[in-house]
């Protein structure tokens, strides 16, 4: 049965999936959850994703949720085809590798999505905190900066193979200079690292 | 060569790593990081760790870092030796352990580690006071997600399924700390509780609770 994703097209987290689902060259269907009228928070829904919250996958019965733990498991069952060496296998460089993932989410998403809310997302009536947002692209800036000295010795960030860590800045990465952010394009390592990964079809396709 | 670990003694990440060396019984040299004199940002450490963030790793000259990597790292490592099971590897209850994992950065992790800075850290590193309201707001977040796992953890032992796995240890440290700031959520559920009495009764959290020591025994 095909792979049924319930997300939202053109949300972060859902075209996370969608860059890995195309870099496998996997089929899938995706199912519009109406995040408009709370389909997400409804009882219907926290029975396959309880913290009420898109995407989940659903492969033939078998559910599951987090973007990034939804890619993992897809780069993982269907390693024999597509884009290869996204999860490295050896000891070492798959430490290397969840070492990037972790950078992803702890060291850049956690600075990134605060910023993006903030600029795109604030409730209706409410007013960008622009002083807020300044800091932001700061504390962001300070991080990209680690980026560019690691990417200066290196050509992705788990080492010089493009792993799932690349391909997980996607989402956030190509809404920041909506945000007011230009680092990717500004720190030359970064910059050479971000056109590589955003020119990729994957990308292409979902952006 | 005995394995390095860098880090502040008490340091909450570091004890995250610490956790899983003890699990596996791998022997280890702490290397005290000053933290109040900011040994972890000069140009020695950034060399290890360019975030200037703690812990890192000198496994016999193999440098890693982020406290969840080196703990895969060494469960992967040893696997063979002290408890097992703790990176299920059967595909789907591997996918699950992953979603356990993430789930525990997204919900768990941002709003605890919020409040512990703002109620605890904000004095001590910045002589600021805390901003109670914010404070409030990250417990209700945080409420609202310790409400799911009461329900996961109604149905099951630990967060994959009966067996203990990294994803839930991972959780001890900022949660340990959450009655020192005031918050006290996860004795007023009762499977919550059962299941963070459990994992924090485990030998490695005992070992690691008071400070971070080298271990060369087990």
């Amino acid at each position: 049965m095909v792979l049924k994703l319930y997300g939202v097209a053109g949300w972060g987290s859902t075209n996370r999936i969608l860059v890995i689902l195309r870099e496998k060259g996997v089929p899938y269907e995706l199912h519009e959850v109406d995040t408009k009228n709370k389909e997400h928070k409804s009882a219907a829904f926290r029975e396959k994703q309880p913290f009420g919250l898109t995407p989940y996958l659903d492969d033939d019965g078998f559910i599951l949720y987090e973007s990034r733990a939804i890619s993992y498991y897809i780069a993982a069952k269907y390693a024999n085809q597509g884009t290869q060496g996204l999860i490295p296998t050896d000891l070492k460089a798959n430490a290397l590798f969840q070492q990037a993932l972790s950078n992803e989410l702890c060291n850049f998403d956690s600075f990134a999505r605060p910023l993006i809310l903030g600029v795109l997302y604030q409730p209706q009536g409410v007013e960008v905190d622009h002083q807020a947002v300044d800091k932001m692209i700061s504390a962001l800036d300070e991080q990209l900066d680690v980026y560019d000295k690691i990417l200066s010795k290196q050509r992705y960030l788990a080492g010089n193979e493009l792993t799932l860590a690349d391909l997980f800045h996607l989402t956030s990465g190509a809404v920041l200079p909506i945000c007011g952010y230009h680092g990717l394009k500004t720190k030359p390592n970064v910059a050479r690292w971000w056109n590589e990964i955003s020119s990729r079809p994957s990308w292409q396709a979902t952006k | 060569m005995v394995l390095k670990l860098y880090t502040y003694f008490n340091s909450i990440n570091g004890k995250r790593a610490a956790i899983t060396l003890h699990e596996k019984n791998v022997p280890f040299e702490l290397h005290n990081i000053d933290l109040f004199a900011g040994e972890h940002k000069a140009p020695a450490f950034l060399e290890k760790q360019p975030f200037g963030l703690m812990p890192y790793i000198d496994d016999d000259g193999f440098i890693l870092y982020e406290s969840r990597a080196i703990s895969l790292y060494i469960a992967t490592k040893y696997a063979d030796q002290g408890t097992q099971g703790l990176v299920p590897t059967e595909p789907k209850a591997n996918a699950l352990f992953h979603q356990a994992v993430y789930s525990e950065i997204t919900n768990i992790e941002d709003p605890a580690n919020k409040a512990v800075v703002e109620k605890l850290f904000k004095k001590a590193l910045a002589g600021l006071d805390p901003d109670e309201e914010y404070y409030q707001k990250l417990i209700t977040n945080l409420d609202s997600k310790l409400d799911v796992y009461e329900k996961i953890l109604s149905k099951q032992k630990y967060l994959v399924g009966n067996e203990v796995t990294l994803a839930d240890l991972h959780h001890i440290p900022y949660i340990s700390l959450l009655p020192v700031t005031g918050c006290h959520s996860v004795d007023l559920r009762p499977n919550v509780a059962r299941w963070f009495k459990d994992i924090t009764s485990r030998k490695s959290w005992q070992a690691v609770k008071d400070g971070i020591k080298s271990t060369s025994t087990y």
